[in-house]
């Protein structure tokens, strides 16, 4: 992109851009961290995943105090314009991936004195989540390429995620049904598991806002394929 | 879709009727041709901005509406500007009949050296004579429409070269309007103005719209954002774009638009 002719606009965007990346790495981290803490038991990377999170806060304040400003002080049009508003947005959307991934971090801690289930239990979980956090990083480096292509990938691909999620919450059901000892820990998975989902449904936003800040269009329709609220209604207790 | 949004005063009536047709139109000033087979449409009841830096030929277009180059021999214009189906750079066109059509406001105000009511009088009389109880009523209307009249209705004898900035702008605007013209042009009507002034005339330009054909030249991209329907981007004399004002600002399709509007050229 060409230069602005007043050039501390250019550092302004600059800025913010830095920041989100920033935002973006340590989201990546905090998922991954907060499901190794949880395959692993290991409450200390959970503690580490869990003050992380009060960063990426301030980072998303941050930001969203720098587009407001930016936006204040120049009246940006255009691409610009669309770019402020974007960053606000997937800000916005990445602080949301902490704080799921610090309730990943906060459900570890919770479930380590807790009754074991078999291993296999986590290994779904481990899955969902190695494929969410391929979709965070895609879209991450499709928002800093301005890469509109790789963003549409990404949310077309939620789909995977929500049919995989769907059958763990399937599976989970199953191992609370072979063993009532099992339902404390698999509830705690269960929701880990609805966060990793959602964290994947950021992912697709960001795409969409990649989508609208590239070409000026908002997308009017989203991937969904999860099933689970129907699951629900016939699930045995209900 | 942005185009769609109804946002005041950006909604547009793409059925509305095209006031002014521009056809191939070309502009030399002596030898330099300083507009390029120009082609824009121009809708009725709406506000048309035309932006681009220095030089690239909107306020010489603004100039060809109401013919004032007409008054510089060696300038000349090829091509047409269809006003109702008229060509009005045609020889055979009563030039002061268009202007009475075509009114105009420029940059710096220019109130002429009389008093406040015998500025906005003059361009009526200028074309009508109409009996004094009439008159008073023209002037009084006028001054109203160009939110003046609470400002001066007591000191309507006193000098119009006596207001403010903002103040002579409207009256200005006032006398041009009191003509009952169709199109109004403004050539950068509130460069010369404060920030409140401006203000004023934006409001002013908004409401003017619903009773005539706007065209306005202004370097202020935000203002053009914020009062026109209809945006042209032009440069070195030639259309680069033209569109619904949130196309041209919001999701430019040419890149010289967007490194225009967003300050990276220009």
């Amino acid at each position: 992109m060409t230069e602005h002719i007043v050039r501390s606009y250019d550092a302004d965007l600059e800025g913010i851009r830095r920041s989100l990346a920033e935002m973006g790495g340590m989201s990546e981290r905090m998922l991954g961290d907060s499901t190794v803490a949880l395959v692993r038991r290991d409450t200390t990377l959970a503690q580490k995943v869990i003050s992380a999170d009060q960063r990426l806060d301030n980072l998303q304040r941050d930001v969203e105090e720098k587009a407001v400003l930016t936006i204040a002080r120049r009246q940006p049009l255009a691409n610009d314009l669309r770019e402020l508003i974007s960053a606000i947005r997937i800000a916005a959307d990445i602080e949301r991936v902490g704080d799921l991934a610090k309730n990943i971090a906060k459900r570890a801690v919770a479930i380590s004195g807790q009754f074991q289930p078999p291993h296999r239990a986590v290994v779904g979980l481990e899955h969902i989540s190695r494929l969410v956090q391929a979709q965070l990083k895609d879209v991450l480096d499709a928002y800093a390429a301005g890469n509109e292509q790789k963003a549409m990938d990404v949310w077309r691909r939620d789909d995977e995620i929500d049919a995989l999620y769907t059958s763990l919450f399937r599976e989970l059901l199953t191992y609370m049904m072979e063993d009532p000892r099992n339902i404390t820990f698999c509830t705690h998975l269960l929701f880990c598991a609805k966060n990793v989902e959602r964290i994947g449904d950021h992912t697709t936003n960001i795409a969409e806002t990649i989508h609208y800040l590239v070409t000026g269009e908002t997308l009017d329709s989203r991937p969904k394929v999860d099933t689970t609220n129907i699951l629900v209604d016939v699930a045995p207790g209900k | 879709m942005l185009s769609t949004l109804e946002l005041s005063p950006q909604s547009l009536d793409t059925d509305a009727p095209i006031r002014i047709a521009v056809k191939n139109l070309d502009f030399y000033y002596g030898e330099h041709r300083a507009l390029k087979s120009i082609n824009l449409d121009f809708r009725d009841r709406h506000v048309t901005a035309l932006i681009g830096p220095s030089g690239c030929g909107k306020s010489t277009l603004l100039r060809i509406f109401n013919r004032i180059y007409s008054l510089y021999p060696e300038q000349k214009a090829t091509g047409e500007i269809l006003l109702d189906g008229r060509n009005v750079i045609s020889n055979d066109v009563d030039v002061n009949e268009l202007r009475s059509r075509i009114g105009m406001v420029f940059q710096k105000p220019t109130p002429f050296p009389m008093s406040i009511y015998d500025n906005v009088a003059f361009g009526i009389r200028l074309y009508e004579k109409p009996p004094k109880s009439e008159l008073d009523d023209r002037v009084e209307g006028a001054l109203r429409r160009s939110a003046l009249w609470d400002e001066v209705k007591d000191k309507l004898k006193s000098s119009g070269m006596g207001l403010s900035g903002g103040q002579q702008q409207r009256l200005c605007i006032a006398r041009t309007i009191a003509q009952k013209p169709e199109v109004i042009l403004f050539d950068e009507p509130t460069s010369a103005l404060d920030p409140i002034s401006t203000g004023k005339i934006e409001d002013l330009l908004e409401q003017l719209k619903s009773d005539f054909t706007i065209v306005i030249v202004t370097h202020n991209m935000q203002q053009a954002a914020r009062i026109s329907q209809y945006t042209a981007f032009m440069y070195l004399g030639e259309v680069i774009e033209f569109d619904a004002t949130n196309n041209i600002f919001m999701n430019p399709s040419k890149k010289q638009t967007q490194d225009y509007v967003t300050g990276r050229f220009g």
